[in-house]
């Protein structure tokens, strides 16, 4: 072996190292201090109406029921637990669910902004996925971006008669792909690329991690499917206490 | 379960006061982020890891091994930001593909660079504050700024569910793996839902179980719990803010060179 060689090998036994104790592929969290200082602002003034709603709704359901506050809060700390378990990969690296569409789909997307906000902070400082100063636009992109769409599509699949299993895949599914979009483009709007701009930066990041985020998409899809089914069959009385059914008899019909 | 929140309280910077250390690591990051300086950012990245590491005592492994967490976001995305794909090469270097380029040009080069130490630096201030300070301490200082009522009170709540869930997921998955539940891939998938399943409608329970506790020990809409008071000492308040000041005048001076 030549000098070269040798140098060649101990860098790539490094490299593979580095990436063997690294936990690869957790959602799609923008890191702390990779956006510049205005667009971290911006996203965090982006999302502050939808927070004040959410914030206002919730405050209104406590005020209904004290017992919701537990109810709320236990429902937080669900989503914070499945957004931090490792799911089963085919390719062994490990990866995160986001939880997003599921959590739109048990609890709207109302108090998901809030929960969402943070299960977001808690996830930065007890699991390092995030930042502080991407908070802003890590909330839009997950807690507001991702839960909208899926609780729209959860619920126009729900008015055009779509099978229940498929529209819950859908909603998971396409939740998953455009909080990916959302935030590949907030980081083309932050960094775009010099030969072609924004469009052209919006492509490149959704090219980068499209390998690692439309797999978790397909299986946090499946996984929602048999989370939603499963609660369906076995737990309607504490559904109903989230008022997921609205009516005491619905099996089917909710909110 | 939680590796940070297991080793903030081993920190013996841990008894400091909270606002100060959110002070601190607040007012570093910002100015990390805002001047984008390198030199501040090295500043910050050495002191960090000499508070963390040296005064905090956390082990230097377990620091080294957090650091990795984020570097897989940081390499794909800063190669995105950095690599061009294009019919013109670019003044870095270019490698030809076909028809057109993987190209870079030597500003954003810099650019990468930048970024990359920046956002290292940025990832040690957030570290900072998680590995030296526990979560009750950052409420407990969150409540002394007026933040809303209720989302504090969510806010510690969901902390202490936290633990109950991932203690009674992990509870779970130990029975299944025992089990055979993740014999194969399509199963594995299959027993992690039933476990999110059952998880739910456990935790559920336990809420209203909690209510009717709280409700039983005279709970009125407020927790209150009592605080260890450490107020900042006028001496590291002296020295917070010089170093802060170093900073900005190390940003500033950079900027003129």
């Amino acid at each position: 072996m030549s000098k070269k060689e040798k140098i060649l090998l101990k860098a790539s036994i490094v490299f593979a190292a580095v990436f063997a104790i690294v936990p690869a592929a957790n959602a799609m969290h923008i890191m702390e201090g990779y956006l510049p200082a205005k667009y971290c602002v911006a996203w965090g003034v982006v999302c502050l109406p939808f927070l004040i709603a959410g914030f206002i709704s919730l405050k209104n359901k406590v005020k209904e029921n004290r017992r919701n506050l537990t109810l709320i809060a236990m429902s937080g700390a669900f989503i914070f637990v499945i957004s931090s378990l490792k799911i089963p990969s085919v390719t062994g690296s490990c990866s995160h669910m986001t939880g997003t569409g599921l959590g739109a789909i048990l609890f709207g997307p109302a108090s998901v902004s809030v929960l969402g906000v943070i299960v977001l902070l808690f996830q930065a400082l007890l699991l390092a996925h995030g930042g502080l100063t991407t908070l802003g636009a890590n909330t839009f992109s997950m807690a507001i971006a991702g839960p909208v769409v899926s609780f729209g599509i959860y619920k126009l699949c729900q008015k055009i008669n779509v099978n229940r299993r498929v529209g819950i895949f859908l909603a998971a599914f396409l939740g998953d792909l455009f909080t990916y979009c959302v935030t590949s483009i907030q980081l083309a709007f932050a960094y775009p690329s010099e030969a072609g701009g924004v469009g052209a930066s919006a492509v490149k990041f959704l090219g980068v991690f499209a390998p690692t985020q439309i797999p978790l998409a397909v299986i946090e899809g499946i996984l929602t499917v048999v989370i939603v089914i499963g609660l369906e069959t076995y737990a309607k009385p504490e559904l109903r206490s989230i008022g997921f059914f609205k009516n005491k008899k619905g099996e089917t019909q909710d909110e | 379960m939680i590796i940070i929140d297991k080793l903030c309280y081993r920190s013996k910077l841990r008894y400091v006061s909270a606002a100060e250390k959110l002070l601190y690591a607040v007012s570093s990051l910002m100015i990390c982020v805002l001047t984008r300086s390198y030199a501040a950012a090295l500043i910050v990245f050495i002191a960090n890891g000499i508070l963390t590491v040296g005064k905090g005592k956390i082990p230097l492994s377990c620091y080294v091994r957090l650091l990795m967490i984020p570097i897989v976001f940081l390499i794909v995305g800063t190669g995105a930001v950095f690599l061009n794909l294009s019919k013109v090469p670019m003044d870095a270097f270019a490698v030809p593909v076909g028809e057109i380029y993987i190209t870079a040009s030597r500003e954003s080069a810099f650019w990468a660079v930048n970024l990359c130490i920046t956002a290292l630096a940025a990832v040690t201030c957030l570290y900072f504050l998680s590995l030296n300070t526990t979560m009750t301490d950052i409420l407990g200082a969150l409540r002394k700024m007026h933040m809303p009522r209720l989302l504090i009170e969510l806010m510690m709540l969901i902390y202490r569910f936290v633990f109950i869930l991932l203690h009674t997921a992990s509870a779970i998955m130990t029975a299944q793996e025992a089990r055979l539940g993740n014999r194969d891939y399509r199963t594995q998938l299959r027993a992690f839902g039933k476990m999110l399943t059952a998880l739910f409608f456990i935790s559920l329970r336990k809420a209203n179980a909690l209510y009717d506790a709280m409700e039983a020990r005279g709970y009125d809409g407020t927790i209150n719990v009592l605080e260890r008071n450490t107020p900042a000492k006028k001496k590291e308040m002296i020295l917070l803010a010089v170093f802060e000041l170093v900073l900005i005048i190390v940003a500033a001076a950079e900027r003129m060179i």
